[in-house]
């Protein structure tokens, strides 16, 4: 009989305030806007005429992903304008995603749900704002709720679907889509460590079982190298779907 | 954070608790875990609206301007070099169109020549052969002259000794004119 008694998922999750609230949640998403910021700083004072190294060269990546790889893919040239908040999506996501598997951090702020929730909200108020804006009240409203082309009859069933699916769902699944996945990798992290410390310093008279604890640390290698693609991964879905969200609302014809 | 029990055969083996910043199991046991903290909220969120909006008027309008100028510069760089390429395009065609006309004016020089040479060797050639014709025709003559002096001298002699033969056989000088007849057409055989 072998068994293995997980801490509370809690324990895992929440973090003592190193000050007045302020957690290591706090520190990491303070640290996000903070190194996403001096990266761009010391990008803008590099000469821009020579061909870009370093952070230079790693800020105008990031900006032709965005602007190349979302904004034109989804909204088209007129999303342009849209390029410095999709990036600090892109950059801020990112950022709070990928301390989940760098030492001494090793958390996620995204595992929280804290961040994804504010985020989803903003996006949500964000794309509703320029639906408004682009459409009008009524038009918006229209657009989004009576999708052109359906028999009217299939109203009755089509709008409160859109209405659930466009006004309601979008954030809840925007949230819980990148919460979820970064908070699993967390978890998965998590068993797998404690899992390799267990069999390693297991007082046993198996011995055979303490060899067998390289099997969870390969695992443990697998899944951190798995979670570098998931940060990256979540970070650009979150942005794309932000982009689509927003050039939905102000192009609904598209 | 609590301790990692294993249990082997029965016989529970506690292993060392992982401890950390986290919070104690108490604490750990509300909220739960999908309930957003506030103070999270406020930190998270307020670290990115100044980031984003740092993004938006600072830092992305100065790199991107950067990039705009260097492709600005890059851009025209490339129409540059398209200029120049036409232009040296043009000079080469205009290089080639005047070797064409050199090559065709030396051509019709040397056809020029080659006719003057032609003519002038022509001329010559005539010159020569009218030369030669001449010399050969006086050569001839001075030959037919000679000859005739010579056949005269031969006649003359024949005849005198003939004429002396004659004398002698005969006791007197035979006519002249009947030798010198004899001798011609003896000669003429």
């Amino acid at each position: 009989m072998l068994g293995f008694e997980f801490p509370q998922i809690n324990s895992l999750l929440r973090w003592k305030d190193f000050f007045t609230s302020f957690n290591k949640i706090g520190l990491i998403a303070v640290l996000a806007a903070v190194i996403g910021s001096v990266v761009f700083l010391l990008a803008g004072r590099k000469d821009p005429q020579v061909a870009p190294t370093g952070v230079r060269n790693l800020a105008e990546t990031s900006i032709e992903f965005i602007e190349n790889g979302i904004v034109m893919e989804t909204m088209g040239k007129d999303g342009l304008g849209w390029t410095p908040f999709l990036l600090s999506i892109f950059i801020f996501v990112y950022l709070c995603n990928v301390p989940g598997i760098i030492p001494i951090l090793y958390m996620p702020a995204t595992a929280r749900i804290a961040i994804p929730m504010f985020l989803s909200l903003l996006v949500w108020v964000i794309y509703n704002g320029v639906g408004i804006k682009h459409q009008g009240v009524g038009g918006y409203l229209k657009s989004t709720l009576f999708p052109p082309g359906v028999p009217k009859a299939l109203y009755i069933l089509v709008t409160p679907i859109e209405f659930i699916s466009n006004i309601i769902v979008r954030p809840f699944s925007l949230t819980v889509r990148l919460f979820a996945n970064m908070l699993a990798g967390h978890i998965l992290l998590v068993t797998f460590a404690l899992l390799s410390q267990a069999m390693f310093q297991a007082t046993t008279h198996k011995i055979a079982l303490v060899p067998m604890g390289i099997l969870p640390f390969f695992m443990l290698l697998f899944i951190t190298a798995f979670e570098v693609l998931v940060a990256f991964l979540q970070a650009y879905i979150f942005t794309i779907l932000t982009a689509v969200y927003i050039g939905g609302a102000a192009h609904p014809e598209h | 954070m609590q301790a990692v029990v294993l249990h082997v055969q029965g016989s529970a083996l506690v292993l060392p608790a992982t401890t950390g910043n986290t919070v104690s199991a108490t604490e750990a046991s509300k909220p739960g875990p999908i309930v957003p903290e506030v103070k999270e909220l406020v930190w998270g969120g307020g670290a990115f609206v100044v980031f984003a909006l740092l993004m938006r008027f600072v830092l992305f309008p100065r790199v991107k301007r950067g990039m705009d100028a260097r492709y600005e510069s890059i851009r025209g760089a490339h129409e540059n070099a398209d200029q120049l390429r036409l232009a040296a395009r043009a000079e080469v065609a205009e290089y080639d169109a005047q070797i064409a006309t050199i090559r065709a004016d030396a051509a019709r020089v040397v056809d020029a020549a080659r006719q003057t040479v032609e003519r002038e060797r022509q001329a010559r050639l005539a010159e020569v052969n009218a030369r030669l014709n001449e010399q050969r025709a006086a050569a001839l003559a001075e030959a037919e002259a000679a000859r005739a002096a010579a056949q005269g001298e031969v006649r003359e002699a024949v005849s005198d000794v003939a004429g002396r033969a004659g004398e002698l056989a005969t006791g007197h000088r035979p006519d002249p004119q009947v030798v010198e007849r004899v001798v011609d057409e003896v000669m003429a055989r």
